[in-house]
């Protein structure tokens, strides 16, 4: 960890600074008054432009300061938080965040022009004032300190220069401190023959002509100050100033910056807290002290920790797993009961350890659920429908792989819950409706998977609509009989969009089979249920984790094969005069017609097969198919393990796992046989037809 | 290990893990082998190359098991006693790759003198001359270096 770069660290920290800054402006904009809002943004901005400073970022610490100034007067009750604030303060935010992680595409006249803006709203009395009149305002309370400035003897360790210390550099910020006069001491210089070119022989002697407080001085040597020896004196007379006016600008426009480092330590508790935050965003915000307490016993009670390393003790846990499963076997078929004992007790504790593991990779939602405030704020903003959002179960936790996963299809739908499914402010009071919309996103554990729902009070899906494109598209014959519920799922048809003209937001027809694949991919499901008038709502249905997945274990002539549980529907047995029909592959399951392939052809097994052949049916999308197989074996704890890059043309398989005797078995890729199977017997028609 | 060490050796032996398939014998390179083990149950993987049949379970990994001998159109032999799975790491494509090598026989750890080194002969092989390194002597016989990389790609 200590070979990271502390500015990518400092990237980190901001961008969580970020989301605690913007949920808070966010939750401003509806309860102007909670002053713990405020209060909670305030110490987010000061925290990112003390550790940006600290950092080198030396714009993100000017811009940020400026902000901080305006914000400063919210804070104070001076003025309201209203909407248009909040809008212009998250401008702000962004840019701050574009200088951080892309510098080079930001331009000071955006900034400058936010920075206008922000004044505008927040000193509405002096709008033509001058910039440089409101910077000077308010940092000038804490340099109240009358001295003339400090005298510093700065004695550095020789070996500073090979630890990739620059005491010039450091020489340079105190001069940002106020006009320096320094004086190199020599005397500690060995003769050419005795010095070693790598070593610092220098003192400096500094008289430091600012009156900032002694914590400035020190936050300028923050790093250094265990390879040093600084002594400190207050300077007693002025000697050789610069003219006064130009020393009192420099002064005053640089102490912020430079003082910066300062605010640090007593913001940093956020940061640490951060996951408390998230949780429960309500609770975050304290007076400073508390908070200082605080800190000490949270700095124990959480450890960052790579994301690698969790997904490395996963993958040994799944080991365990396997072993544990050998082990039990291998008891249960002897007869030695202190070996079972053992191999009850080993049960357990993997089993404990395989949940304890899986919960350290749980993320709460709520981080999630966070980034959608902005994307909605900023939909109805541009579209002009006021839309009330309204998240619960935020805590409900996801494995993080499916939390990453899951932010682009949830974009989706909720831009197409706005863009689609509230109506304007006019067709709704027209129906009687309250003018403002209402978005719920929500997220709830079901047994082993977790539910997340996005719902909208619109106006329902437009089933006539969506039919008569499904016909324009030649998807289905005109006059087709079909349900509702059949005709919902054209949605998900790749280029299927029913917006009449394209908007910057939806309507491309791009976006819902996207959805839909990526949460397949995710081994979940997705469903749409919409009442006409009353609104729309998208349920996806998603297993805890991706690691390790419930699987239904079958045997295939000798082989035997995972097909994950998800997709089972149903199994059924093969009967003699479905065994016949060699011509055509159907079956009649309660009078709907399933095609069915047979896996003992498709892994071409050897040997005879069984009497009493099963199938298993499933389904991929919309399409059921069974897959007949020789025997059905039951359940299987399955830990997902990858095929490797020499067996990467086989797309049958999505991956293999490991049995409770040690064996291989493949896990089927359901979607992928589908295909495969169709596009044989596609070939065979054309062939036929040849 | 002492890296200068080793360089200094390869200079003029080569250490080798010494495998018998059918007839023929091929000299790994020790570098690559990571371990020799006991056969153990294989799964065979429908729609596979021929030459990666099957995987197998390696201390909780899954790994292909390849078959040299249908690289080089050899008869393939029922397992017997003395039959063993080479484990090999390979580097494919810039990835670590873990293959299971099936090999008729094990013999020895041994070094090959690189003065014993032949070059291929371009007549008189009836195998592909790009799936061989060189070909060396070892106690009066001449014994195959394959090239793993280009037999597996």
């Amino acid at each position: 960890m200590s070979a990271m770069d502390p500015t990518e660290i400092f990237r980190q920290e901001a961008s969580e600074l970020f989301e605690v800054l913007e949920g808070a402006l966010l939750d401003l904009g509806q309860r102007p008054d909670d002053r713990e809002l405020v209060d909670s943004a305030f110490r987010a901005l000061h925290t990112i432009k003390g550790s940006g400073a600290m950092f080198g970022f030396d714009k993100v610490a000017a811009f940020t300061h400026e902000f901080e100034t305006a914000f400063d007067r919210v804070r104070k009750g001076e003025i309201k938080p209203t909407q248009e604030l909040i809008s212009v303060a998250l401008a702000a935010k962004d840019y701050i965040r574009a200088l951080i992680e892309d510098p080079q595409s930001t331009d000071d006249i955006i900034g400058e022009a936010i920075l206008d803006d922000l004044k505008r709203f927040v000193f509405p009395d002096q709008a033509a004032a001058p910039v440089a009149e409101i910077v000077v305002a308010p940092p000038l309370a804490p340099v109240e300190s009358k001295q003339a400035g400090w005298h510093l003897y700065l004695e550095f360790e020789s070996h500073i220069l090979r630890n990739g210390s620059n005491p010039l550099d450091l020489l340079d910020d105190l001069c940002k401190l106020g006009p320096c006069f320094v004086v190199p001491v020599t005397d500690g210089i060995p003769f050419l023959d005795e010095m070693e070119p790598e070593d610092c022989y220098l003192k400096w002697d500094v008289k430091l002509h600012a009156a900032c407080d002694k914590d400035a001085i020190d936050d300028v040597f923050m790093f250094v100050s265990d390879e040093m020896k600084l002594t400190l004196s207050p300077l007693e007379h002025v000697e050789a100033l610069p003219p006064a006016p130009l020393f009192q600008l420099l002064d005053e426009e640089l102490t912020p910056m430079v003082a910066a480092p300062a605010p640090v330590e007593a913001a940093a508790p956020p940061v640490a807290e951060h996951p408390v935050a998230k949780a429960e965003p309500k609770s975050e915000p304290r007076p400073e002290p508390k908070l200082e307490a605080k800190r000490d016993d949270r700095g124990i009670a959480t450890v960052r920790v790579q994301a690698e390393r969790l997904d490395e003790l996963m993958d040994r846990v799944g080991e365990l797993v396997i072993a544990q499963a050998r082990l039990t076997q291998l008891a249960s078929s002897g007869s030695d009961l202190s070996i079972k004992m053992i191999a009850e007790e080993i049960e357990r504790l993997a089993s404990s350890l395989r949940d304890t593991t899986m919960g350290a990779r749980m993320v709460p939602i709520g981080s999630l659920f966070g980034r959608f405030r902005r994307l909605i704020h900023d939909l109805s903003r541009d579209l002009s429908k006021p839309v009330e959002f309204v998240t619960t179960g935020e805590d409900t936790e996801l494995d993080k792989t499916m939390i990453e996963c899951l932010a682009d299809p949830l974009v989706h739908l909720i831009r197409n819950a706005i863009d689609h499914g509230i109506e304007d402010t006019a067709s709704r009071s027209a129906n009687g409706k309250t003018e403002q919309g209402r978005i719920e996103l929500a997220a709830v554990h079901s047994g082993a998977q977790v539910l997340v729902t996005v719902k909208d009070n619109g106006g329902g899906l437009n089933t006539a609509r969506i039919r008569a494109k499904a016909e324009e598209q030649g998807l289905i014959a005109a006059g087709a009989v079909l349900t509702d519920h059949e005709i919902h799922q054209f949605l998900f048809h790749p280029g299927f969009s029913t917006a009449q003209t394209i908007s910057a937001l939806s309507g491309r027809g791009v976006g819902m089979d996207v959805v839909k694949r990526t949460i397949e991919n995710m081994r979940g499901s997705i469903d749409l249920s919409t009442r006409p008038g009353q609104g729309t709502t998208v349920t996806l249905r998603l297993p805890l984790t991706l690691a390790i997945i419930e699987g239904l274990l079958i045997r295939v002539g000798e082989g035997r094969y995972i097909i994950p549980l998800s997709a089972v529907e149903e199994c059924i047995e093969l009967t003699a005069e479905d065994e016949r029909s060699r011509g055509r592959n159907f079956l009649n399951v309660r009078g709907n017609l399933v095609p069915f392939l047979r896996l003992r052809e498709i892994m071409s097994a050897s040997g005879a097969p069984d009497r009493h052949q099963k199938t298993i049916i499933i389904s991929t999308g919309d399409t059921h198919v069974g897959l007949v197989a020789d025997q059905i074996i039951g359940n299987h704890q399955t830990v997902i393990k990858s095929l490797s890059k020499l067996h990467s043309d086989v797309t049958m398989f999505s991956g293999a796992t490991i049995l409770g005797d040690g064996t291989a078995a493949l896990i089927l890729d359901v979607a992928q046989l589908v295909a495969l199977a169709q596009s044989k017997v596609e070939k065979q028609h054309i062939s036929e037809a040849a | 290990m002492n890296d200068g060490l080793a360089g200094e050796r390869q200079a003029d032996a080569m250490q080798v893990v010494m495998i018998g398939l059918g007839e023929e014998k091929f000299a790994l390179d020790a570098g690559l082998v990571r371990e020799i083990i006991d056969p153990v149950p294989v799964t065979k993987v429908a729609g596979a190359r021929a030459f990666v049949p099957s995987v197998i379970n390696v201390r909780g990994n899954v790994i292909p098991l390849a078959d040299l001998r249908i690289r080089f159109g050899m008869p393939q032999l029922d397992d017997t006693a003395e039959t063993r799975i080479v484990v090999i790491e390979l580097d494919l494509d810039g990835e670590p790759v873990l293959v299971g090598v099936t090999a008729d026989k094990v013999y020895e750890v041994t070094e090959i003198s690189q003065t014993d080194v032949q070059q291929t002969p371009r007549v008189g092989m009836h195998w592909k001359p790009e799936f061989i390194r060189f070909i060396a002597k070892w106690r009066e016989e001449f014994v195959i270096v394959p090239n793993m990389e280009r037999i597996l790609n």
